[in-house]
């Protein structure tokens, strides 16, 4: 069983097709790309896999339970999870807060009443933070944080909680190359627990990332193979690299 | 716990202390029931699912903007004013006058300080209940909502849940604070669940600082203070000063006026610094 299948899927805004009978899947501890031109379809196809917003046409399976017109909410209970373009923390809020707002979004009312789980989750904050180097800044707002570190807390939010997939949109904007490389790092250690959707204009960044690439052209998916195959055929040449 | 916490800008807090106050008036001028234990009960209940249908109302379904809750409450104590001021059965424009004092254990609470006493207590629960909430797990997830109530979503919140628990619990606070004030002054009149009591409670929280317990509670304070004396001294003037204070209060203390130390002990440090 494949553990995220899109099949045919369509988005429609008024008389704009954004998404043109897509398809595609990811299996169990895959990291999948999906790379194309600006207005491809990119995100809008990330957006109805997500739930932000729901396709016209076509079926998401999650581990084989349709999940199309689910909400974001459900999703997210059937263990998806997501890492905005712009990094969605709360900057207001401490690491620590904001790690533990993840964890704590399926407790019941009466259990976040009598703050039931707050030890246990001190152990699992602790644990995260470290693997994603944001340990000594548990106890600072998120709004001190650099660029690259508010989007590894949003990654690290996203993967509290143990999810099956997770989907990055654009996980490495704005960071400096020695960030990247640790992002890198952070979403091939990620892809053991998880499948992994990335959504990227680099190129360089996630053909040394992902086992398959899908290349979205139109709204279209015009082609789809391993890195090397989409470095090399000609109709993404023609229509994706030659614009980079 | 409404606009500060959860960020649901509601004008209709007045509404619901308006039913506490009507029930309490209603029951208690029709019955012999006078026990404030049970009379503070019943308000709660009331204002709780008064408090659920409109919660249920305004959240559940699609998301909805701190603009559309401001105008759907507004538009609740807009109504409920005008049933107050126009139902017979609830004394129309007169209200409803000669309510009895209340008693607790048989024995009645008559005198002013007896029935500070009692609102005092009431007002202390209300606040330590608060305070824990606040400070428990759940206020994280509160502001989460407030802050950015779609990503909120995406964790797996239940949002509409958050947001209706929330309003119910305000809803019941409001109710019983009603009841307090009708067994206490006597009477119940459409004013106290109309617009402008609804206005001078989101005054409190501007003034003293939203997302703060104690910020509204010293804007009502400062505010009922100064209202006494400028009333024996510039009546017409109060209304105008009040507006001022509003107007330099948000523009220099936006967070309001808990967040003053905080900026004074800024603008030392920067002095020094520079």
């Amino acid at each position: 069983m494949k553990l995220l299948e899109i099949t045919s899927v369509t988005k429609k805004f008024g008389s704009l097709v954004a998404v043109d009978s897509a398809s595609m899947f990811i299996n169990q501890n895959e990291i999948v790309g999906l790379i194309g031109p600006n207005g491809s379809g990119k995100s809008t196809l990330l957006h109805t896999i997500c739930g932000r917003t729901f396709a016209t046409e076509g079926t998401i399976l999650l581990q084989g339970s349709e999940i199309t017109n689910k909400t974001p909410q459900n999703r997210a209970n059937a263990g998806m999870a997501i890492k905005f373009q712009l990094a969605r923390i709360y900057l207001e809020k401490t690491v620590r807060e904001n790690i533990l707002i993840s964890l704590q979004a399926k407790e019941s009312i009466f259990r976040q009443l009598r703050s039931a789980s707050l030890k246990a989750f001190e152990v699992k904050i602790k644990e995260i933070a470290k693997e994603f180097q944001l340990e000594e800044y548990l106890d600072e707002p998120a709004k001190s944080l650099s660029h690259g570190q508010q989007q590894w807390l949003e990654i690290a939010m996203a993967m509290a909680v143990d999810p099956i997939l997770l989907l990055l949109d654009e996980p490495t904007a704005g960071m400096s190359p020695k960030e990247r490389a640790d992002t890198a790092v952070l979403i091939k250690k990620a892809s053991k627990k998880c499948g992994v959707l990335i959504v990227e204009h680099d190129l360089d960044f996630i053909k040394e990332l992902c086992n398959r690439i899908s290349v979205l052209h139109h709204g279209n998916i015009v082609a789809t193979g391993t890195p090397a195959e989409i470095e090399n055929d000609p109709k993404v040449k023609e229509v994706y690299l030659t614009r980079v | 716990m409404c606009w500060g916490q959860t960020g649901i800008f509601t004008f209709g807090q007045a509404a619901l202390f308006g039913l506490g106050g009507y029930v309490v008036g209603l029951i208690t001028t029709k019955s012999s029931l006078t026990d404030v234990g049970i009379l503070l009960l019943i308000a709660i209940a009331v204002g709780a699912v008064a408090g659920l249908i409109i919660g249920i109302f305004l959240f559940s379904g699609k998301r909805v903007g701190e603009l559309y809750v401001a105008l759907v409450t507004l538009a609740i104590s807009f109504i409920c004013e005008r049933l107050a001021n126009s139902w017979t059965l609830l004394g129309s424009g007169n209200g409803i006058p000669g309510i009895p004092y209340p008693t607790i254990f048989g024995k009645e609470i008559g005198s002013a300080s007896g029935l500070f006493f009692l609102a005092f207590v009431v007002f202390a629960i209300a606040l330590i209940l608060s305070i824990i909430i606040v400070n428990s797990q759940f206020g994280l997830t509160m502001n989460a909502v407030r802050d950015d109530e779609e990503r909120a979503e995406f964790f797996g919140y239940r949002r509409s849940v958050v947001q209706i628990a929330v309003l119910v619990f305000a809803a019941a606070l409001a109710a019983s604070g009603g009841a307090l004030f009708a067994v206490s002054e006597g009477f119940v009149s459409p004013s106290m669940s109309g617009l402008a009591l609804s206005t001078t409670t989101v005054l409190w929280v501007v003034l003293g600082g939203r997302g703060t317990l104690f910020g509204p509670l010293i804007a009502l304070t400062v505010l009922e203070v100064v209202n006494i004396k400028m009333q024996e001294v510039l009546p017409s003037l109060w209304p105008i000063l009040v507006g001022l204070l509003l107007l330099i209060t948000m523009i220099f203390l936006p967070k309001g006026l808990t967040s003053m130390p905080a900026k004074i002990r800024e603008s030392r440090r920067k002095a020094a610094s520079s």
